[in-house]
């Protein structure tokens, strides 16, 4: 089965939904809507001319600041260049998020046909930002959303256990989120009276994450 | 007649001495057997592996690794400490029986290294325990990590139990 099959198949099988297909570099994609997840899927998985029976990843990207363009300078002063001394964004908890905030990725594998699938979705309408859970069709899905949710902040409705996965324990706020500060917000350190390691409040400042453009050298030119 | 044999040397001198100090003998006793407790947290342990391993061999200085703190004198940090890990790592520390040393090795373990601007890094594992010998690197060779096990072994023979100055 060559993509082109696939895309067909796909046509054939998910009449239904509003999907939008991307055939780029050898690599199918379809985008769908955050609503027709469920079905979809288990369309994948079960139609015979799909068998989309693995799911490889599940991955979350934060298009907060996407398009912004790091790398073009207006201008540079004492403290730094223009592009790079924008002040670290705190989240309003009441904030209502972009409706296409949040992409969620899923890699799929069909072994049968030995073809793959990549399904591309977007929430971020609510806060926090929901989808549904897709560990109903592959158990693999767990620690993806697990990870996805700590993270990120995604809610994945139906997850049966939906708790955080890397970050310390009592861990406040969601990495990977553009306006997460990078440094973070708590530091630890023993406490010799109390005799145990406590948190305090970060000690350093945010600095540029990107690469700083030197300046004209006229030496050379 | 003929030439005096090494036993003939015995009789005439009479059983042989040793002057030294306590402190020096104490001394010589801890540095001859540094025994560290394995806290291998990321790519620094495969350094320390290496110094431990047949080619280097820490051996050959006493320094056998010990899987549990409670047998251990030298606490080796290798690796990114993170704050979740921060606890765990000051409670293998306080369970380690006195006289006890830590080398940090690294620049993650000496000052957060390239972690230092994270939200999830300890900037240096100074923050938590007492450090005595800092190995830089990124990761130290094992030939370097066997330097800083060195210096701690002169760092233990300049130590004064018995007489405190």
């Amino acid at each position: 089965m060559d993509n082109h099959t696939l895309i067909n198949s796909l046509k054939n099988k998910l009449s239904a939904y509003d999907i939008q297909y991307h055939h780029v570099k050898n690599s199918v994609t379809i985008e769908i809507s955050k609503n027709d997840l469920i079905p979809i899927c288990k369309t994948l998985k079960s139609e015979s001319t799909l068998t989309f029976n693995m799911l490889i990843d599940i991955c979350a990207v934060d298009y907060l600041t996407y398009g912004d363009a790091d790398w073009k300078t207006l201008d540079a002063t004492n403290t730094g260049f223009s592009r790079a001394v924008k002040k670290t964004i705190i989240p309003d908890p009441d904030e209502n998020y972009d409706e296409k905030r949040f992409g969620i990725f899923y890699q799929l594998l069909s072994l049968d046909h030995n073809m793959r699938l990549s399904i591309s979705t977007y929430t971020g309408s609510t806060n926090p930002p929901t989808i549904d859970s897709i560990h109903g069709i592959w158990n693999a899905a767990d620690w993806f959303e697990r990870e996805a949710f700590d993270l990120m902040g995604i809610q994945f409705k139906g997850h049966p256990d939906l708790r955080r996965i890397l970050t310390d324990y009592g861990f406040i706020g969601h990495p990977f989120r553009k306006d997460f500060p990078t440094n973070g917000n708590l530091e630890v350190m023993y406490d010799q009276n109390l005799e145990k390691v406590v948190y305090k409040p970060v000690s350093i400042t945010t600095r540029p994450g990107v690469p700083r453009i030197i300046r004209k050298n006229n030496d050379i030119e | 007649m003929g030439l005096k044999q090494d036993k003939d040397l015995i009789v005439d001198q009479g059983p042989g001495f040793v002057i030294t100090s306590i402190d020096k003998l104490v001394n010589w006793a801890k540095s001859g057997s540094v025994w560290p407790v394995t806290f291998g947290l990321a790519c620094c342990a495969i350094e320390m592996m290496h110094s431990g391993a047949s080619r280097y061999d820490t051996d050959r200085f006493g320094v056998v690794y010990r899987p549990s703190p409670r047998q251990s004198d030298v606490m080796i940090v290798a690796g990114t400490l993170v704050n979740k890990m921060a606890p765990a790592l000051r409670k293998v520390y306080d369970q380690m029986p006195e006289p006890k040393w830590v080398i940090s090795m690294g620049s993650c373990a000496n000052g957060g290294g390239y972690y230092h601007h994270s939200y999830s890094v300890v900037r240096g594992c100074d923050q938590i325990i007492p450090v005595d010998i800092y190995v830089p690197g990124c990761p130290p060779t094992a030939e370097a990590l066997i330097n800083g096990i060195i210096e701690l072994k002169n760092k233990i023979k300049e130590e004064e139990t018995i007489v405190r100055g």
